[in-house]
């Protein structure tokens, strides 16, 4: 019996025959990058193009807008209302193709939207929510004529503070198409499968109840495609997301709804949910107006009642019942990496290190910038340590036990954009998982009525059917397919003006980074 | 004590820290969880082996970063002092991490003030490389066998004006502070550690090493060292590269040592608790904090043991209310004075006493108020006592075993093992052993629990003798043709009953002989199925015995079970004339293979196997059931773990049974199966358990069925706490006895009448002859189906002495005829497998009574703050509101 590594065809030898029957052939998703435009007629924009009775139709204004944002549909005579998502708003007035002074009637009129104004808050600003739709819809970042702050929020804390110190010019150069942004996620050595993923990052857990099947699929069809995972979350593992085993996560969390052998045995990696960042000591919620008749039967759970898992597991109140849990699942799935995820308390640090010495290969830790609607407020933000704290302190602490690198650190919690990733590796962890920027992505405009009524209204976090039904797998994957290469060309773009080949070569970097706070450099 | 000494002593000590420059800043150094601690005492000194199979027992609870042993009660010819001196004077145990300081510490801290009547290093291995299982060199330790020097205690008492004090605790205290200086000067004020007091109370030595504690016993080589009373801790630190044990446990304090398994969220708190009232800390653990605690409550405050273990763990809720209205007003002050300093979080405590005062040894564990904690008490009667105490109920069996083979007068099978009920009204979450001294000077054995209440044991006292070899006893006659005849018919019950029914007669020779005629016809391939099928409801099942004690009849049935077993033949005959068991071990299982025709069940002798990963038995019986075996008899366990897990789904054709001390997870997550545990089980079975059929012909430990989705579960005895948490889908459950607390909290399994789950909880116990006892409640603690919204508890509860305030968001309703139709095949199927008739339970008091009058049923309430239906479309509204 000695140690093994699995590959596909191996499964047969660990997987017991009834297990594998439940086996599908594994989906295959195209990283292709695709326009995904709105699903509203008319995308909320930054800037309103207002075109006044004026306007003659002469077409002068859409001969020199490079961005599209006068159309007039084939053999039609009038143009169709602007598509001011589109228009860069007064930055435009400098260049060449300013179409209110090409304008022979003055008929046009640029305008700030006033709706900016109460579109997102302070962590997610009205240009981050922005400029994200725009990369889920392009699949790059905004141009900077675009003039969207896509880099950071305006939160005064956190990774709002922090800057990179970028070198006036790279100082070797690297062929970008040479730059390596995967990470490898058992770093154990303890026989169990390498598994590799193409982006620093992986798909956080939103169980079915607490979005809808859509969602839930566009996000293992984005991950399939970019070759990394997705995470079922703990309300169960949906049939339909079957051909997308090998790309999914299934959490072990305290309420333990849906789990059962067959579906820890499907998936390479098993993430033990013992807290959330966003709320620590509260376990997860669904509230009984989310629990339908799909969710209560899932969960096998009585309809329409509030379902809460409890905080902490209940058979783990100690470090050695923690590894004895880690043993179980072990032993249920002979190929699973294990993650741990665990908020950030003052000593996450023990934590930490504690977990890897009980076997984990992931130590997952959730800051408390992250949550959606569904966390009470008064958690959010005000329970867990914060997450650009929590990074540093347990990588340091891992290489002062000489473990660090033998497990991978994932952080969590409040990442939103490929900077803020960037940022969390710089501070020591190896990969992040994110969450509210897929939602993002898919249309949310972080109204925080998640966990409201029938939920999200834009049919993101809900399971209301008519709800749901207001977007489409193909769309939902495409957005995110689209934000993750966005993403990447970013990451990609910031190793390369530090001159580095591999994203990992920025784990821990912390001389690259300066706080606004506590610094005299000049901000660049 | 009265308050004024009270005060000087805190005067004294505050006086004491200030000068030694203690840093007054509350901080912790360590951090552990859980880790694995046990305890016995014994009328007869023990050798420290017998504290290394425990230990090793328990490896996996700890990580290696520490490890520590308590011997209390030494024999003095061992230790080359007279009895006089050993129980008058002080052993200063001495941990020197630098050898060289000696001179030092002796000349500052020892010579001065203290008359010493011998001192010697401990003996030790030279190269502590060859011993294994330790992280760095262990101290050298040096013992001090001490009085303080006359002169010097007089001017000790005249400074702090203790003149009105007893002359000994005067003398307790001024070497409690010659420690504390000590460690200051040597430990805690330095960048660098140095030296540290290992112990300083009478009759009393800890040892501790950064390592595993068996490492211990090879090192100092105390493996033939005697004494009435071991302690050990495996301890699991997650912090730090630790490399001296002065964290480790057990901490010692005046005539103490003590382990702790588990970790404080109040640690802080009490620390603060702790310097107000002058006790300063030096070592930043919670263990150090507990010892402390204790030490204050007993040395300064003078409570008797009841008060210090309610100041530690307090007496709430429903218990509270149902003490005796004196009780409350004790307990109330009591708490209104301490609570700060009550340890919050999971604690488990292990303490090892010389109460030198009352001339006894005492050995106690406590478990805190919510029992987060495991913990089994087990008791052995006869000529040689034994007390035991452990984290885990195989460290238990491992020490019995191990002392028999010393000792033949000691079973090891004990009499009685149990769980205490953390800050109850019953015992009080605690229990204690005490050695002392009878009239005719014989060191004898009791047993209390915190309120002390003696423990009842069993009656029988007839003790088999097991100096005599079985092969050498002269064999029945008649009895071997009985049983012979019974083998020819292939019939198990009537052997059964026929030895169950001589059983009062018969001698222990008897027995003994006809037992092993049994196991040795047994091994033949036409008799074997029989044989076992005997031996295991002989096992299972509770009969008279006469005056015979039924943990030995267990011993012997059990040995010649295994033996049995162990004749069977091996996985590497493959002719099918060798009938249908093949036995595997650990040296065949690399011959693992398909069965061929003819071959059924596939025997795994778990003796030697490790308890969990890829080289356990259970990954054993998961790769033969991969190569197409079903049906599984695995023996002679030791603690393994996660039998049946990993299967999958659909394994309807698969059963397994499982003798010795089965361990943890068992049954977790089956889809189909049939386990049963042919004793006592451990902690987390029957997690997420899907389908399937789980039998316990004893009790259950903790958090058993931790989110269960369904199978059928009948369990013979008591259950630990949280039961059936989170459960959903329709799991269907009988436990006979009852639980220790939040029996079905969030229950969650739709409608009992509708395909959904229920628990029967019949609140009865089986007395000696087997005979159906209902015990004092059916169910003693809070929380019973708390916040449950669906499924249903039935409850035997004649006399309906459970009441409404024990609920919490359940309510009680009549039972239907629809709710008896549901539950009958349930109790007749209990009644099956553990002979409780339902004509018995329907009898109360000798009278038959109708269901209605004795069982009671409880659901959910429709809580507000749960059922959130406003915004539901109106045709599931609808739907809701009619479930509700």
């Amino acid at each position: 019996m000695a140690s093994f590594s699995v590959k596909e065809c191996d499964l047969e030898a660990i997987l017991p025959a009834k297990t594998l029957e439940t086996r599908v052939p594994q989906a295959q998703v195209e990283r292709t990058i695709a326009p995904a435009p709105s699903r509203y007629r008319n995308e909320l924009s930054k800037y309103i193009l207002r075109r006044s009775h004026d306007c003659v139709h002469c077409g002068k204004c859409a001969e020199v807008c490079p961005y599209g944002v006068h159309v007039r549909k084939e053999g039609y005579k009038l143009f169709c209302e602007p598509q001011s998502h589109l228009c860069i708003g007064p930055a435009c007035e400098k260049t060449k193709h300013y179409c209110v002074a090409a304008c022979p009637q003055k008929a046009l009129q640029i305008v700030e939207n006033p709706m900016t104004q109460f579109l997102g808050d302070y962590r997610w600003t009205a240009d981050l929510i922005l400029a994200t739709w725009r990369m889920a819809e392009t699949g790059h970042v905004p141009p900077a004529e675009c003039g969207f702050e896509h880099r950071v929020g305006n939160s005064g804390g956190g990774f709002d503070k922090l800057r990179f110190k970028f070198p006036d010019k790279p100082p070797v150069n690297v062929l970008k198409d040479q730059i390596d942004t995967s990470i490898e996620l058992n770093r154990r050595g303890d026989g169990r499968p390498q598994v590799r993923i193409d982006v620093p990052w992986y798909g956080g857990g939103m169980s079915f109840g607490s979005v809808s099947n859509v969602t839930q699929l566009s996000k293992a069809r984005a991950c399939t495609a970019w070759n990394t995972f997705t995470c079922t979350g703990e309300g169960g593992y949906m049939e339909r997301m079957r051909p997308y085993d090998d790309h999914v996560i299934t959490q072990v969390a305290t309420g333990l709804f849906g789990v059962r052998e067959e579906t820890i045995q499907r998936v390479p990696i098993v993430e033990f949910k013992y807290a959330q960042g966003a709320k620590p000591g509260l376990g997860g919620h669904l509230l009984g107006d989310k629990n339908t008749p799909a969710v209560a039967k899932i969960r096998e759970a009585v309809l329409g009642i509030s379902l809460f898992s409890p905080f902490p597991f209940h058979s783990v109140y100690s470090i050695e019942d923690h590894m004895k849990h880690l043993d179980w699942i072990k032993h249920i799935n002979r190929r699973a990496l294990l993650s741990t995820k665990v908020s950030t308390p003052n000593d996450v640090d023990m934590v930490a290190v504690g977990s890897y010495a009980a076997g984990s290969h992931i130590i997952h830790i959730d800051g408390g910038y992250g949550g959606t609607g569904a966390a009470p407020d008064i958690a959010k933000k005000n329970i867990a340590m914060p997450i650009e704290y929590a990074i540093g302190r347990v990588h340091k602490f891992l290489e002062a036990e000489g473990v660090r690198d033998k497990v991978t650190l994932i952080a969590s919690g409040g990442l939103r954009t490929a900077h803020d990733i960037a940022k969390a590796i710089a501070l020591g962890a190896d990969g992040v998982v994110i969450g509210t920027s897929e939602m993002v992505a898919l249309g949310c405009v972080r109204c925080n009525r998640c966990e409201s009524g029938r939920g999200c209204p834009r049919g993101i976090a809900t399971t209301d059917t008519e709800l749901a039904a207001k977007m489409n797998i193909e769309w939902g994957t495409q957005r995110l397919i689209n934000m993750y290469n966005a993403w990447r060309e970013e990451l990609v773009d910031l190793l390369w003006r530090f001159g580095m080949r591999s994203i990992s070569e920025l784990r821990g970097r912390t001389d690259l980074l300066m706080h606004l706070d506590y610094t005299n450099d000049v901000e660049q | 004590m009265d308050t004024q000494l009270i005060e000087q002593l805190g005067h004294s000590r505050k006086t004491l820290a200030d000068a030694c420059g203690y840093l007054q800043t509350v901080r912790k150094g360590e951090e552990e969880g859980g880790c694995g601690v046990v305890g016995f005492c014994c009328t007869e000194p023990v050798a420290g082996r017998h504290i290394y199979e425990p230990s090793k027992q328990m490896h996996n609870r700890g990580n290696g970063k520490g490890g520590g042993i308590a011997a209390v009660g030494l024999v003095p010819e061992q230790l080359g002092v007279s009895r006089e001196v050993l129980d008058e004077c002080y052993m200063l145990h001495i941990a020197l991490l630098d050898p060289k300081v000696r001179a030092e510490v002796e000349s500052e801290f020892i010579t001065p003030c203290f008359d010493v009547t011998a001192s010697a290093e401990l003996n030790k291995v030279s190269d502590w490389k060859s011993v294994g299982d330790l992280e760095v060199k262990p101290p050298d330790v040096w013992r001090y066998f001490v009085r303080v020097k006359p002169k010097t205690l007089d001017a000790f008492i005249q400074a702090n004006e203790f003149a009105s004090m007893d002359r000994r605790e005067a003398e307790d205290e001024y070497v409690s502070q010659n420690s504390f200086k000590l460690n200051q000067k040597f430990y805690a004020s330095l960048g660098q550690q140095r030296a540290f007091v290992l112990s300083h109370g009478r009759n009393i030595m800890i040892l501790k090493v950064v390592g595993y504690a068996e490492a211990i016993v090879k090192y100092y080589k105390i493996e033939d060292l005697k004494a009435h009373i071991w302690i050990a801790h495996q301890r699991y630190p997650t912090k730090g590269r630790v490399w001296h044990p002065g964290g480790a446990h057990p901490f010692a304090a005046m005539n103490m040592g003590l382990v702790h398994n588990g970790d404080f969220a109040n640690y802080h708190s009490v620390s603060e608790y702790l310097k107000q009232r002058n006790i300063f800390p030096q070592f930043l653990t919670d263990t150090e904090v507990s010892a402390l605690l204790f030490d204050l409550l007993d040395r300064t405050y003078h409570y008797p043991l009841e008060y210090i273990i309610e100041a530690l763990a307090p007496t709430t809720e429903l218990d509270f209310d149902r003490l005796s209205p004196e009780r409350q007003q004790l307990y109330k002050a009591i708490q209104t004075t301490h609570i700060h300093g009550s340890p919050d979080g999971p604690w488990f405590f292990i303490i090892a006493r010389n109460v030198a005062r009352e001339k006894k040894l005492q050995l106690i564990g406590i478990t805190d108020t919510a029992m987060l904690r495991p913990q089994v008490f087990a008791v052995c009667e006869g000529e040689v006592q034994v007390g035991l105490i452990a984290s885990e109920k195989q460290a238990i069996d491992a020490t019995l075993q191990n002392m028999a083979k010393d000792d033949p007068r000691i079973c090891p099978v004990a009499d009685k093992y149990w769980n205490a009920r953390g800050g109850s009204h019953t015992d009080g979450g605690s229990f204690l052993f005490n050695l002392q001294k009878d009239k005719t000077g014989r060191i004898r054995m009791t047993c209390m629990d915190k309120f002390g209440q003696a423990v009842p044991m069993p009656r029988t006292t007839e003790s088999c003798d097991f100096t005599k070899d079985v092969a050498s006893l002269r064999h029945d006659r008649a009895v071997q043709e009985r049983i012979d005849a019974f083998l020819r018919d292939g019939n198990a019950a009537g052997l059964f009953e026929h030895l169950r029914s001589g059983m009062p007669r018969w001698s222990f020779d008897v027995m003994r002989t006809a037992f092993r005629t049994l196991a040795d016809r047994g091994s033949a391939k036409e008799n074997t199925a029989t044989a076992i099928e005997v031996f295991t409801l002989l096992n299972d099942h509770k009969y008279p015995t006469g005056a015979k004690r039924r943990s030995h009849i267990l011993h012997i049935l059990r040995t010649e079970l295994d033996r049995l077993f162990r004749s069977l033949p091996r996985i590497t005959a493959t002719d099918p004339a060798f009938g249908s068991y093949r036995l595997i071990d650990l040296k065949t299982a690399g011959a693992l293979r398909a069965p061929v025709k003819g071959e059924t069940t596939l025997v795994i002798d778990a003796a030697g196997f490790i308890a969990e990963g890829d080289r356990c038995d259970a990954t054993l019986l998961f790769g033969a059931y991969m190569k197409g075996w079903r049906r599984f008899i695995t023996f002679d366990l030791h603690g393994q773990r996660f039998h049946g897990c990993g299967l999958g789904p659909d394994t309807d054709d698969v059963t397994i049974d499982l003798y010795g001390s089965s361990g943890d997870y068992i049954a977790s997550g089956i889809d189909g199966m049939t386990v049963t545990i042919h004793g006592n089980a451990q902690d987390q079975l029957g997690q997420i358990i899907k389908r399937g059929k789980l039998v316990v012909h004893g009790d259950f430990g903790q958090t058993f069925m931790y989110g269960a989705k369904g199978g059928s579960i009948f369990v013979l005895g008591n259950g630990a706490g949280r039961p059936l948490i989170n459960s959903v889908g329709r799991p269907r459950v009988v436990i006979n006895g009852t639980c220790l607390d939040f029996l079905g909290e969030s229950f969650m399994a739709g409608d009992p009448l509708n395909g959904g789950g229920f628990v029967i909880l019949n609140g009865i116990r089986l007395d000696e002859d087997g005979k159906i006892v209902p015990l004092p409640e059916p169910y003693p603690g809070s929380n019973l189906f708390s916040l449950a919204s669906g499924g249903a508890i039935y409850v035997r509860d004649p006399h309906r002495k459970v009441v409404t305030q024990q609920l919490n968001g359940g309510k009680f309703v009549e039972l239907a005829e629809a709710d008896w139709e549901l539950i009958l095949p349930y109790l007749q199927e209990n009644e099956r497998l553990f002979g409780i008739t339902v004509e018995d339970l329907l009898t109360v008091d000798g009278k038959p009574c109708k269901p209605a009058q004795v069982y009671r049923k409880v659901t959910p309430v429709a809580l507000k703050a749960l059922a959130k239906v406003a915004a539901l479309p109106g045709k599931e509204k609808k739907q809701v509101a009619a479930k509700a």
